[in-house]
Formats: C-alpha cells, structure tokens, sequence
C-alpha cells in the first residue's frame, strides 16, 4: 500500500507529557513464561539475571513474572493511557530482552503508525496565518476606507 | 498412536461396515481433521453476534494484580511523596462501599463478620475541589492578568469541568486503581477520585507541590487551547465596547477592509475595527457580520492577552520557582 492509503497521525504526546514533568507511560509490565519450555530459555536467563534490577531501575513500573505452562512465552506491557501490548520472546536471549524491555518502557503507548511530520507546534505562526491579502497595501485593494472617513 | 496405527490396519482388513462400527466404539483419539471445530466455531461466533461481546472486567479482577504495588508505583510515577493510607483512602469511593456492602449481605453472612472497615473519599474530595479551585483561579489571574473574572471563571470551569478531569484522570491511570461500583468507571466517579487524589497529595505534601501538580497536569491541558472555546460570548462587539468605555478608548468603527469572491459561494470579506482611525483588528468571515464578529474577538484576544502568539505559559520545573506562581499560592 502507498504511504498515503497507511494510517497516519500527527506527532503527539499523552497529556502533554515532558511539559512540566516527565511521566513514564508504562504502567505495568506482566513476564509470561514456561517452567520447562524450550523457547523460554531466554527468558528465563533474563529471570535470573536482569528482571530484579530492572525492577530496582524502574520503580515507576510493576513488574509480575508469572510462570504458567505456555509454549510461546512474551511480555505484556500496559500503558498509562490503557493500550496493552504484547511482544513475543520466544528463542530471545537475555540481553535482547533487556533491549526488548528498554524499548517498551520508553514508548508512550500511543499506536505505532507513520507520523506525517517529524515536529508538532501548537502556535504554528508567530506573525499570523499566511492568507491572500497578507503583506498587500490597501491602496492597490478595490475597497478602501472612503475619503470623508480618514479625515 | 501405535494403537490407531494397528487399527486403522484392520479397519482397512474389515471394510467400510467395520470401520463405522470400529469408530463409535473404539476410536475416540484419532488424529484426524477435527470436523465438529467448523460447527463449534460458527455456534459461538452466532453466539457473540446475538449477545454482544462480553462485558468489560476492571483491571483489578484480571491476573497479575497486586494492590499495594500498584498504588506506590502510582505515587512515585507522578514524582510525588503521596502517603499511602490516604491515597489508598482517595481510591474508595463511596459507590465501591454500597455496592460491596449490598454483595456481601446477599451472601447472607451476618454483619458483624462481614463488616467493611474502610473510609470514603467524599472529605478528600471535598477538600481537594476546593484547593483546585482557589489554585487555579489564582493561577489565572497570575498567568492572565488582563483577563476579567467571568473569562477567569469560565477558564477554571473548563480545566475543572468532568470531561477534562476524567480525560487527565484516565491517561494517569487513575481509572484501574479507582475502586467503583460499575466498570468502565464513570466520568463523574473519575472526576471525584482525582479531586482526592489531589486533596490526599495535599494532606500528605503540602499546598506548595499540590500546586505544582495541579499546573503540570490541569494547567498544561490549556495549551492549545482557544479563548473562546472555553468561554462562551455570545455577543463579542458589546463586550468589546464595554471593555474600551472601562479603559477610555473611543468606540470601535467596523470598516469593510478587503473583500474577494462576493458573487461566488466562497466569499471573503475582511473588516477591519478602527478606533481613533488606528486598526484595533481585523479579522475574516463569509458574510460581513460574520467578519465584524470575528474582528470584535481578535480585538478581545488581544486586550486580554490571550492571542496565539502569546509568550508560552511557564511550566519550568520546580527547581527554578516562577515568582507568579509562588505569589499565586501565597494568596
């Protein structure tokens, strides 16, 4: 499909986030995975090694690691403006989850789609928006105030 | 497996007749095309399109939930010292109450052993409205100095109106933590829990953070935002005389400054409000009262100082204090 027919949206932020402060938008963050799976090797490594610091680290986050038997193992992430999203870990090791994890945690929650224009601006003109008769001397205008007025 | 395999062999030895009986009373685990999903799958889709999806469950009756976690998370995601008692107390509302309290004597338990030893939020919300309102008025005031009182008002109602703080309140995640008798918790349920959480921030920081946490996520909603969406003026050139005859300015002329297209269906007049022969504004419109009308808001933005190209409103972090800010709170 051609760039134009792809849904878009313009570059935004939740609640105008990073105004006054910055909010981090994940919420919570639930580790699915399997005891004895062989896809979830990885994950369990990541268990092991990293989960607790990454807790430590992000204490804005809740982080739930539930073992249950599943063949295909993966993160559900849940943000602050309700969108949950679920990346799939299978046959991942360690140190790309934590890359995995950094991602997720430094998304907004809004939906990944094209963005039309890499900047956003609320007050788009300083001087006033561009119209025909921008800059035009009102002499050259066909109505013009009438003699007995100016004076 | 191996059994099938064997069987599958005689049935072959016996013919078709066998294999039927051999099916019903032997067969049951064959691996084979499972031919009743088709049914079963359109039975259930036919079941969904009759009734509707399933209702939506609260957060908090999923898996993976754990109160407490949530709650202090909560607290230091929005860089606050909340006190946890209390902000526990700002979630329970008193809808929550009622209806646990009506579940629990349907059980039939005597009441006694039943009871529910927890405290509402009506004062923390109470208490919290009235801070959001003072605060933000004084905000105002200190951000708009020239804006008069029922545009300051209409501004505070706005940003304190049920939709913007039920809007602010979902996108904090306030909405899983809100204990409510309905699920998909309700504006005016979110609009309560948020006032005490702010009350319950209040009793626990004091008044000084409250207000930085009410300019970082009420005020910052106003960016964007126009006047006049806000504040509904019903007839813009009579408020603007009044304001010009306050401030001894002589009265606005209307004059018709440019025009194009007249005779098309897209016609563009311009006038322009002359006031002792200097342009006070000028502003577009399809018909020329719809221009002079336009012309008498642009001229209003500017006398208030709320015009588009304003100095951005100061939302610089706590650190570096806004003098208008520290003045607001101590009024």
């Amino acid at each position: 499909m051609t760039a134009r027919g792809t849904p878009s949206r313009f570059l935004k932020s939740v609640l105008q986030n990073g105004v006054g402060r910055y909010v981090c938008q994940l919420k919570r963050i639930s580790i699915i995975f399997s005891k004895k799976g062989q896809g979830s090797l990885g994950i369990r490594d990541f268990i092991e090694e990293g989960v607790v610091d990454y807790a430590k680290k992000n204490p804005t986050t809740v982080v739930y690691v539930s073992p249950q038997p599943c063949r295909i193992p993966k993160i559900v992430a849940e943000y602050m403006n309700g969108t949950v999203r679920e990346e799939i870990v299978t046959n991942k090791t360690s140190p790309q989850i934590s890359e995995l994890l950094a991602k997720m945690t430094n998304q907004s929650g809004l939906d990944i789609i094209r963005i039309r224009k890499p900047f956003h601006t609320d007050s788009p003109s300083i001087q006033g928006q561009w119209h025909p008769f921008t800059n035009r001397p009102p002499s050259i205008d066909p109505i013009r105030p009438k003699k007995e007025d100016s004076q | 497996m191996a059994s099938g395999y064997l069987l599958n062999r005689g049935v072959l030895a016996l013919g078709i007749h066998g294999q039927r009986v051999c099916r019903n009373v032997l067969l049951t685990q064959v691996r084979e095309k499972k031919r009743w999903m088709k049914a079963y799958k359109l039975l259930m889709a036919k079941k969904l399109k009759l009734e509707g999806p399933p209702p939506p469950t609260p957060r908090s009756q999923k898996l993976n939930w754990n109160y407490h976690a949530e709650v202090q998370a909560f607290s230091i995601r929005l860089h606050e010292n909340f006190s946890l008692e209390l902000l526990k107390t700002a979630f329970i509302n008193p809808c929550y109450l009622h209806a646990e309290q009506e579940k629990r004597q349907s059980l039939g338990v005597d009441s006694e052993t039943t009871a529910l030893n927890l405290k509402d939020n009506t004062q923390l919300s109470q208490k919290g409205e009235d801070f959001t309102q003072s605060f933000l008025t004084d905000w105002c005031r200190a951000s708009f100095p020239s804006l008069p009182s029922e545009g300051v008002d209409s501004v505070v109602g706005h940003l304190t109106s049920c939709a913007v703080i039920a809007h602010v309140a979902r996108n904090l995640g306030t909405d899983d933590l809100t204990m409510s008798a309905e699920c998909p918790v309700p504006e005016s349920v979110l609009h309560s829990t948020f006032m005490a959480v702010i009350g319950a921030l209040q009793e626990s920081s004091g008044a000084e953070r409250t207000g930085f946490f009410l300019r970082d996520f009420l005020a910052s909603q106003l960016i964007g935002k126009d006047l006049f969406d806000m504040w509904t003026v019903v007839n813009p050139m009579g408020l603007l005389v009044e304001e010009l005859t306050k401030r001894n300015i002589p009265l606005p002329e209307p004059r018709l400054i440019r025009s194009a297209g007249a005779s098309t269906v897209l016609p563009l007049y311009f006038v322009g409000l002359y006031s002792d022969k200097k342009l006070l504004a000028q502003g577009p419109g399809e018909t020329v009262f719809a221009a002079e009308e336009e012309a008498a808001r642009v001229a209003l933005r500017k006398l208030y100082g709320y015009t588009e190209n304003r100095r951005p409103l100061d939302f610089s972090p706590q650190q570096h204090q806004n003098p208008l800010i520290q003045s607001a709170i101590s009024n």
